[in-house]
């Protein structure tokens, strides 16, 4: 009886610590693999100052108009959540005769001088119709096109400023549920991936996603790189950001480079190190612990006998099934046409397994531009 | 031979805590109704919703099954889902299953994604049990990786209708017309023979999309004349010298319209336009009314 009980006692012990151990892996795995980004969603109109917003309705959070270097008056809030400063009032000395205070033309036309006259009488005033909009803003490369798809279609396009920030507004929307989706394009025309994220959009009020961080682009200088030789990895990214380059076989192994002022990162990989074999790399970018960009495409190579050079004219977007540059619409309608149909062409079949399935709309979808 | 059985179930118990471990990390795909327990004769909403958990998932099908004699579909409404693009839109195909398949482009990740609601009608008192099988949530890798995924059924109370009031619809409010879209003609040797097609698509945030109906013109004004044709993407074009005007009809589950044009790529030259010789015929039969007319009046005066 007593050793039924020892036995019992041993396979529990086994189990929690085979348990424990399988635990520890996930969280090894997801402290190496997990992307951690943030993105900040608040709402304008909903009477709560929130992250991106001047004020909300009547929360300033705790910001006067003389918090804002006025001398008095009443600071209002706009209905994109922006501070309304027209009802404060500066101090003003106008010629400094007398009158102090926040004087003006009309309280004291002695310093002041009179005020211009004429125009006409004002009309009644008439509210401005609410306005459902989305206001995006976050970090691409310097100077970089930025796309923003709407339910996977392009919505607005901009370029990002010399520091990288850019702000899109989208306006003219329902309420309801949204995918929005942004992707930027560096200075040699290579794509990053597609950062995206659900949004319920409210009718009538401003909502801001700030924070976005949009993932590096990456390329490779070698298609086939032999053992023991270096291999280029670059690409773009937010100026003088940390990037940290994974090379992914049997065995992860990582690189940390620092992006320059215009954003561009350079590391040079030594292979020897790798198996003969086929291997990926991607990179992803953090500023400050704070902002950390997702992982950017992956990007494989093969370790051989010889180096064999990439020609970039040989680029090819992977989904882009009419060759325009583009993975989009028209690609998935051509998909579709050949979906669970007999003997697709090649072109059509993205995973070479003589069908088109869903799994070829998946790595579609992957590499969806719009 | 004791030791044995002790030492199996050990085993049967360590891999089952092993794979509930595994599960705690998958994504989701569940049935849900506001209401677990409803009279015979009313309507009951069922919702398919995606938790992604901590993966991206960019590709889904499946198949809702539910039993025909106790419960009757009477809508799909796909407004606000997550699917960008369907495959195959779910719909009633009356043997008691709904058959799905679409893509969201970038991945979803997130709670509570919904992909569609079903308005069911309660038939008679009984269990409906509302299963998913053929299930594929497929990772946004850029390899269809098979997503880890749990399937949580739903099971509906139906009791005997104690009143003989009738089905109460449920009702959403849809006033809006669908999303502005913009269609696109293109062009492809694996398609229809490298004759060019329509792509198009939008959504809806009401109720959801009812269909696209396309309609090809080479006379804008007289167009009404021509009738509107049910469309599915890759929509073949009727007029291949792309000198039609094409309009591209999205109708919600409320009826709400909305109407892009695209114009014709090839404008037709003024003689090959009828409306031309229309109007100059018109001209001319109203100069001739004007001229008799006043011819009439000229004579009328002399006398």
């Amino acid at each position: 009886m007593r050793k039924k009980y020892l036995i019992i006692g041993f396979f529990s012990l086994v189990i929690f610590l085979v348990a424990g151990f399988f635990i520890f892996l996930k969280k090894a795995a997801a402290n190496s693999d997990a992307v951690t980004f943030t993105v900040k969603i608040s709402v304008c109109g909903n009477d709560e100052k929130e992250y991106g917003e001047d004020c909300d309705n009547d929360d300033f959070g705790g910001i006067t108009c003389q918090g804002l270097g006025y001398s008095s008056g009443t600071l209002t809030c706009t209905a994109a959540c922006e501070y309304d400063t027209s009802g404060c009032v500066s101090v003003s000395s106008c010629g400094n005769g007398s009158c102090a205070g926040s004087e003006t033309c009309s309280s004291c036309p002695a310093d002041c001088g009179a005020c211009p006259s004429g125009g006409g009488g004002g009309g009644g005033y008439v509210a401005p119709a609410p306005v459902t909009s989305v206001i995006f803003s976050g970090r691409a490369y310097p100077k970089s096109a930025v796309t923003l798809l709407k339910d996977a279609q392009i919505a607005a396009t901009t370029v990002a400023g010399a520091d990288a920030n850019f702000s899109i507004t989208l306006s003219g929307l329902s309420g309801g549920n949204y995918i929005f989706s942004v992707y930027s394009e560096d200075n040699k025309g290579n794509r990053s991936s597609l950062l995206t994220f659900p949004v319920s959009v409210t009718a009538g009020v401003t909502t801001n996603v700030s924070g976005i961080f949009i993932t590096p682009t990456i390329a490779i200088d070698k298609s086939e790189v032999k053992r023991g030789d270096n291999i280029a990895i670059f690409g773009q990214s937010a100026p003088q950001a940390d990037m940290v380059i994974s090379v992914n076989s049997e065995e992860e192994f990582f690189g940390k480079t620092i992006s320059d002022k215009d954003g561009i990162y350079l590391y040079n990989f030594d292979t020897s190190i790798l198996d003969y074999g086929t291997h990926n790399t991607k990179s992803k970018a953090s500023i400050g612990n704070q902002l950390v960009s997702g992982w950017s495409y992956l990007v494989g190579f093969k370790v051989g006998a010889k180096s064999v050079a990439i020609e970039p004219e040989k680029k090819v977007l992977k989904g882009d099934l009419n060759s325009d540059g583009r993975v989009n619409l028209i690609d998935f309608s051509i998909a579709a046409y050949w979906y669970k149909r007999p003997n697709p062409p090649v072109a059509v079949d993205l995973n070479n397994d003589k069908k088109v399935d869903l799994i070829d709309f998946s790595i579609m979808a992957y590499y969806w531009t719009g | 031979m004791k030791k044995f059985k002790i030492q199996f179930y050990a085993i049967i118990f360590a891999f089952s805590f092993l794979f509930c471990l595994q599960a705690a990390q998958a994504a989701e795909l569940k049935l849900n109704a506001p209401a677990s327990k409803i009279e015979a004769g009313q309507q009951a909403q069922v919702d398919l919703f995606l938790n992604s958990e901590a993966e991206s998932i960019n590709a889904i099908e499946g198949k809702i099954t539910f039993p025909a004699e106790l419960l009757k579909l009477k809508e799909i409404r796909d407004g606000n889902t997550i699917v960008n693009f369907w495959l195959e839109k779910p719909k009633n195909d009356s043997s008691g299953s709904i058959v799905f398949s679409g893509i969201t482009p970038g991945g979803f990740k997130g709670e509570n994604g919904l992909i569609f609601s079903a308005i069911f009608e309660t038939i008679k008192s009984g269990v409906a049990a509302l299963r998913i099988s053929e299930v594929r949530a497929l990772l946004n890798d850029g390899q269809g990786s098979a997503a880890a995924l749990d399937i949580s059924p739903l099971q509906i109370v139906i009791s005997e209708a104690t009143s003989s009031q009738k089905p109460v619809a449920i009702e959403v409010g849809d006033t809006l017309p669908p999303e502005s879209f913009k269609p696109e003609i293109a062009q492809d040797q694996n398609v229809f023979n490298g004759k060019y097609f329509l792509a198009f698509a939008t959504q809806d945030k009401g109720l959801g999309m009812a269909r696209y109906e396309v309609r090809e013109s080479r006379q804008k004004i007289f167009s009404f004349l021509y009738g509107w044709k049910e469309a599915s993407i890759p929509y073949l074009l009727a007029d291949q010298k792309l000198k039609s005007y094409i309009f591209v009809k999205a109708v919600d589950l409320n009826g709400n319209e909305r109407i892009e044009v695209i114009l014709p790529r090839h404008p037709l030259l003024w003689h090959e336009n009828y409306l031309i010789y229309v109007i100059i015929i018109l001209s001319l039969i109203i100069f001739l009314i004007l001229w008799k007319i006043s011819r009439g009046k000229n004579r009328a005066k002399i006398y």
